[in-house]
C-alpha cells in the first residue's frame, strides 16, 4: 500500500471541500450571521490537506489505493465537514454533528434535528450544499479540478462513481469528471429557475435544489416540502427527483445527438416500469384517504420518486398509509436509482441483473447443458461482473441484517429499527413508524448513530472501499 | 487530438501509453475483456470493446472524427480493413501496420485506394536498425537525420580512452575540429547531461555523437575503437526480423548462419534466402552454439521468441568476445541488468514501431508551424532527437546562436544549410529552409519555436 499517495491525494481533496466551505461562509456573511464556524473549520482543513499534500511519494497506484483513498476521504469529510456544525452550538454532541455531516455527504438526508428552523441561513445552507457536493463525489470534483493526479484516477473514479460497472464519457478521466459536473451544474440551476417560478423563494429554491440534485433531502423547513403546500413544487421536485436518478451518461448520449441509443438503455426501461407500476398500486391502495384522483396521483409518485430515487422528502406523511404501500416503499427502498447517477441503494441495474440470473439459472436447470449468456443493453456482460453483483447484494443484505442487530439494543420496535438501517445505507432519509417522515433520528443513542454513520458510508461506497480500509492486509506495506 | 488505436497488444499499448502522456485523447478498440481491462486499469483511456474492422465499433470509438487509426492488430487483413473502413467514415490519417511482405508490396501502389495513408511494418524497421549497428560495431545504437547524411551515435566509454575524466574544453583541437559533436551523455546512475564546455566525461558514461559520419569514423579512429568491417554473422531464431534481416546483410556481403527450431520455417527460409546457411536446431543449446563455432563468427545476434532466452545466450556471447551482439528484448525493464553485464544494444521492435508511429503523429499534429522530420528516443527514452525543417513561421532567424536564450536541456547539434552540414558554434544562424537537429531532455517539443526561452519571444519579434 502505497500510504505516501493516498494521504497526498486526501490531502488535495480535504483543500478543495475547505474552499467548497467558503461559499456557505459568504451566504452566513451575506445574512450577516457570525461566520466563526466556518472560520475556524476552513484553515484548519486547508492547513491539514496543505501538509498532506506536501507528502513526496513515487506514482504506484493502483486499485487498492484507491479504494482506500475513498473510504479514507468520506470519513474525512464527513469528520471536517461535522466541525461547522459543531461549532454553531446547535447541536447537542460531536456525534450528531459527524452523523448530520455523514448524512448530508452520503446523500442520506436523515436528521438528528427535531426543529430545522431556527439554525441560522449559513449552516443550513452548508448542511444541503454537503448533499450537493456527496452527490456527484468529492473525488471526482477534485479529478475535474487537479488533473494532476495522473493517469490513474480512474482507481478513484471507479471506487466512488455507483453502478457495477464504470464507463468513461471521454477519454481523459479529468475531462469525464468535467462533463459530468457540467451536466450536473446545468440541471440544479434549471431546477432553481423553476422553483423560483413555482414560488420558492430564493435561498429555498438554491437549497431544495442542492438537496434534490444530490437526491439528499434536507429540507430548510420542519414539514419539509409539505410546508409549501404548492402542488407546483411537489410536481418540479417529482420531476427533477427523477431526472437525478437517471444514469448522467444518458444525458451526455442524448447531447451527443445520440438520443435513440439512450432510450433504448435496458436500466432506464426498468427504472421507468418500477416507477410507472408503483405509482399505479399506491394511488389505487390511497385513493381512499385522498379527496381527488389527482391528489392520490401527486402524492403517491411524490413518495414513490422520492424512495426510489433515495431522496428523502415529505409532502405528506407515508407513516399513516395502509401497510400495502408502506411495504412497496420499503421495498422501493432497496432497489434505489440507476447506476451513474446521484441515488444510492443497491441500483437498478444491479437489480435487473440479479433478475436475469435467476432466469438464466432456472433455464440451466431444465437445459443442464444450454449455454446461457446475460445481456444488458445488448451487450453481454462478463461473469466477473456478474459476480461482483452477487457478492455485492449478499454483503449489503448481510450488513443490513448486522446493523439491524446492533441498533436493536435501543430497545425501539422492529419497524423503527430496521427502515432505519435500510434507509441509511440505501442513502434515503425517512424510514417508518418513529424513524417516519415526520419523525428524526434524535432518538437513537450515540453508539446507534455511529453505527448508522458507518452504514450510510458504505452504502454510499458501494460497500467494498470501507471493507478494504478496515481489512487488515491493506495496512500492511508488502 | 483524437487518436484510435485498433489492437491494444504490445505495440498497441505502448502507443496508447505514450500517446496518452502526450495529452491526446485515445480510444483502444480490442475484442479481448482481459486486455482492455489492463489497459482502462492503468492508462486514462478509452477503451471500447469490439472488432476493429466493423463499423459498430469504428463509430461507437468516434472515427468519424477521429484524426488519427492506427489499426495495430496481429492481423494485416484486418489492419487494412480497419483502415478502409475507418477513412470512409471520415478518419483524416490511418496508420496500419502490416507485415507480410506480399501485402506490403501492393500496398507501395494502392495506398490510396486502399485508404492507409502510412503502412508501418515493425519487423523490416526493426531489421534495418539491426542491420546499421552491424555496419557500425562501435555504436551501441544509431539513429540518422537528412537522410542519412547525419548520424546520431550512442557509445560507451571505457578504461584508458583518452577522452575520459577531461573536460571537453580541454581536449585537442584534433578532435574539436572533426565535423562532430557530443550532444547528450547518460551517467551510469541513469542521470541525462546536455553537455556543454564544462562537461567531463566519466568512464562507464553512454555518449551521443551527432555529426557526419565521415566525422564520426575519425573520431573512433582517433579514440582506438575503430573495427574493420564485420564478415559473418550468426542469427539465432528464423523468424520475420531474421529474414528482413539476412537479405540486407547478404546484400551487404556478409557470411549469414541462421538457426531456427521449426524444420518447415528452416525449409522456407533455405528456399528464399539461398546463399544463407540455414540450420536446423534449438539455439539455446550450447552444445549446437559449439558445433556450429557460432563463437567465432562477428556478430551474434539473438531473435528467438523470448526476451529471457535472448538475453542469457546474447550475455553467453558477450562473455566468449562477440565484437558484436544484439539482442531484442520488448522488455525494459530487463535492458539495466543488461547493460550491467556488458551487453549495449538491445533492439525493442515494440519500441521502434512506437517510435515510428509518435513521429508521425506529433508530425501531424504541427501541421502549420516548422515540418518535424525524425524523432528518436535515446538514452532509454530519456531524451529525444528531434529534426526539424525550419520555414517562414520560426523565431530568430538570422540571429546568432550566441544571442538565442533556449530552455533549460536543450542543444542545437547540426545545422544543415543548402546542403551543407555546419556543427554549429556562437556566429552560426537559422535560416528559413534549414534542417536543424537538436537534442533535448524535454519532452513534447513539437515545433521549432518550442526550444526558445519564453522571455525571448518578444525580442525575436522585434528583430
Amino acid at each position: 500500500m502505497n500510504f505516501r499517495l493516498v494521504f497526498k491525494v486526501t490531502g488535495k481533496t480535504l483543500m478543495v471541500g475547505a474552499m467548497a466551505m467558503l461559499i456557505p461562509m459568504l451566504v452566513s456573511l451575506l445574512y450577516q450571521e457570525d461566520p466563526t464556524p466556518f472560520l475556524i473549520t476552513i484553515p484548519l482543513m486547508m492547513v491539514v490537506g496543505f501538509l498532506l499534500s506536501l507528502l513526496k511519494s513515487d506514482d504506484h497506484f493502483f486499485t487498492r489505493e484507491g479504494f482506500f483513498a475513498v473510504a479514507l476521504i468520506w470519513l474525512l469529510m464527513g469528520a471536517f465537514g461535522a466541525l461547522p456544525f459543531y461549532f454553531s452550538g446547535y447541536f447537542p454532541t460531536y456525534i450528531d454533528c459527524f452523523f448530520e455531516s455523514v448524512s448530508g455527504f452520503t446523500t442520506t438526508g436523515s436528521s438528528i434535528l427535531t426543529a430545522v428552523e431556527p439554525l441560522p441561513y449559513g449552516i443550513l445552507f452548508w448542511r444541503s450544499f454537503t448533499h450537493w457536493l456527496g452527490g456527484m463525489g468529492v473525488l471526482i470534483l477534485t479529478i475535474a479540478l487537479l488533473p494532476s493526479l495522473g493517469a490513474r484516477t480512474l482507481h478513484l473514479m471507479k471506487a466512488e462513481s455507483p453502478g457495477p460497472v464504470v464507463s468513461k464519457l471521454v477519454p481523459k478521466s479529468s475531462q469525464s469528471s468535467k462533463i459530468l459536473y457540467g451536466i450536473y451544474c446545468a440541471l440544479t440551476a434549471i431546477q432553481v429557475i423553476c422553483l423560483r417560478l413555482a414560488g420558492m423563494p430564493w435561498y429555498d429554491s438554491i437549497v431544495h435544489a442542492f438537496a434534490t440534485a444530490g437526491t439528499g433531502g434536507f429540507s430548510t423547513k420542519n414539514l419539509s416540502i409539505a410546508a409549501y403546500g404548492s402542488p407546483a413544487i411537489e410536481i418540479i421536485i417529482t420531476i427533477f427527483m427523477l431526472l437525478f436518478s437517471v444514469n448522467f451518461s444518458l444525458y451526455f448520449l442524448i447531447l451527443c445527438g445520440k438520443v435513440r441509443q439512450a432510450l433504448r438503455s435496458d436500466e432506464l426501461r426498468f427504472f421507468l416500469a418500477v416507477v410507472a407500476i408503483s405509482v399505479v398500486l399506491i394511488t389505487v391502495n390511497i385513493s381512499p384517504l385522498y379527496n381527488t384522483l389527482g391528489e392520490s396521483i401527486r402524492h403517491a409518485a411524490f413518495q414513490v420518486g422520492t424512495v426510489i430515487s433515495t431522496t428523502g422528502f415529505a409532502s405528506t406523511d407515508f407513516n399513516l398509509w395502509p401497510e400495502f404501500s408502506r411495504v412497496l416503499l420499503v421495498l422501493l427502498m432497496f432497489i434505489g436509482a440507476c447506476a451513474g447517477s446521484t441515488g444510492g441503494a443497491i441500483k437498478c441495474s444491479r437489480v435487473l441483473l440479479l433478475f436475469k440470473c435467476i432466469h438464466r439459472e432456472i433455464r440451466q436447470v431444465i437445459h443442464p447443458r444450454a449455454v446461457n449468456v446475460v445481456k444488458l443493453d445488448g451487450k453481454v456482460m462478463d461473469e466477473n461482473s456478474l459476480r461482483s453483483v452477487h457478492i455485492f447484494f449478499a454483503a449489503y443484505m448481510l450488513i443490513t441484517l448486522g446493523a439491524t442487530l446492533l441498533v436493536s439494543v435501543d430497545n425501539y420496535s422492529f419497524g423503527t429499527t430496521f427502515t432505519a438501517v435500510v434507509t441509511c445505507i440505501g442513502n434515503i432519509g425517512p424510514g417508518l413508524e418513529m424513524v417516519g417522515p415526520m419523525g428524526n433520528f434524535s432518538i437513537f443513542s450515540g453508539f446507534s448513530k455511529l453505527v448508522l454513520s458507518m452504514c450510510m458510508i458504505i452504502g454510499r461506497l458501494e460497500i467494498l472501499p470501507i471493507l478494504v480500509l478496515f481489512s487488515g492486509n491493506a495496512w500492511k506495506r508488502s | 487530438m483524437k487518436i484510435i488505436i485498433v489492437g491494444d497488444g504490445k505495440v498497441g499499448y505502448t502507443l496508447a501509453e505514450h500517446l496518452s502522456q502526450e495529452e491526446h485523447n485515445v480510444t483502444v478498440i480490442d475484442t479481448r475483456d482481459d486486455a482492455l481491462r489492463r489497459a482502462s486499469e492503468a492508462l486514462d483511456v478509452m477503451c471500447v470493446k469490439g472488432n476493429g474492422a466493423s463499423i459498430s465499433a469504428l463509430m461507437e470509438a468516434g472515427a468519424h472524427s477521429a484524426d488519427v487509426i492506427i489499426a495495430a492488430t496481429s492481423m494485416d487483413e484486418v489492419n487494412m480493413i480497419c483502415c478502409l473502413t475507418a477513412k470512409q467514415l471520415g478518419a483524416k490519417f490511418t496508420i496500419a501496420r502490416v507485415r507480410n511482405v506480399e501485402y506490403a508490396m501492393d500496398l507501395s501502389k494502392r495506398k490510396k485506394e486502399l485508404g492507409i495513408d502510412l503502412a508501418i511494418n515493425p519487423e523490416n524497421a526493426t531489421a534495418v536498425e539491426i542491420s546499421r549497428l552491424l555496419r557500425f560495431p562501435t555504436a551501441t545504437n544509431i539513429e540518422t537525420f537528412c537522410r542519412g547524411r547525419v548520424e546520431l551515435m550512442g557509445f560507451r566509454v571505457r578504461e584508458g580512452d583518452f577522452i575520459a575524466n577531461q573536460p571537453l574544453s580541454a581536449q585537442t583541437g584534433k578532435i574539436r575540429n572533426l565535423p562532430m559533436l557530443i550532444c547528450a551523455a547518460e551517467r551510469e546512475d541513469g542521470e541525462v547531461i546536455i553537455p556543454d564546455g564544462s562537461f567531463t566525461p566519466q568512464v562507464g558514461d553512454r555518449l551521443y555523437l551527432v555529426g557526419q559520419p565521415a566525422g564520426l569514423n575519425a573520431f573512433f579512429r582517433l579514440l582506438g575503437r575503430h573495427t574493420s568491417k564485420l564478415h559473418s554473422a550468426f542469427i539465432v531464431g528464423g523468424g520475420r526480423i531474421s529474414h528482413y534481416l539476412t537479405a540486407i546483410l547478404l546484400k551487404l556481403g556478409m557470411r549469414v548462419k541462421i538457426v531456427e527450431r521449426d524444420m518447415d520455417r528452416c525449409l522456407h527460409l533455405s528456399d528464399v534466402l539461398p546463399q544463407a546457411m540455414v540450420i536446423h536446431g534449438d539455439g539455446t543449446d550450447q552444445e549446437l552454439l559449439e558445433e556450429e563455432n557460432a563463437m567465432a563468427s562477428d556478430a551474434f545476434i539473438s531473435l528467438t521468441d523470448r526476451d529471457e532466452d535472448n538475453l542469457i545466450i546474447s550475455l553467453y556471447a558477450v562473455q566468449q568476445g562477440v565484437t558484436k551482439v544484439v539482442a531484442k528484448s520488448n522488455r525494459q525493464n530487463y535492458a539495466g541488468i543488461a547493460h550491467a553485464a556488458g551487453l549495449d544494444s538491445i533492439i525493442s521492435p515494440k519500441l521502434i514501431t512506437a517510435s515510428q508511429i509518435l513521429q508521425v503523429v506529433r508530425g501531424i499534429q504541427n501541421s502549420k508551424g516548422s515540418v518535424m522530420t525524425a524523432l528518436y528516443k535515446i538514452c532509454d527514452g530519456h531524451a529525444e532527437a528531434l529534426e526539424f525543417i525550419a520555414n517562414e513561421t520560426t523565431h530568430n532567424r538570422g540571429v546568432p546562436l550566441k544571442d538565442l536564450r533556449l530552455k533549460k536541456g536543450i542543444l542545437i547539434a547540426v545545422l544543415v544549410h543548402e546542403g551543407q552540414i555546419i556543427i554549429p558554434d556562437g556566429s552560426s544562424s537559422i535560416t528559413a529552409g534549414d534542417t536543424v537537429i537538436l537534442v533535448s531532455r524535454n519532452h513534447g517539443i513539437l515545433d521549432l519555436n518550442d526550444i526558445y526561452d519564453e522571455s525571448m519571444l518578444d525580442l525575436g519579434a522585434v528583430q
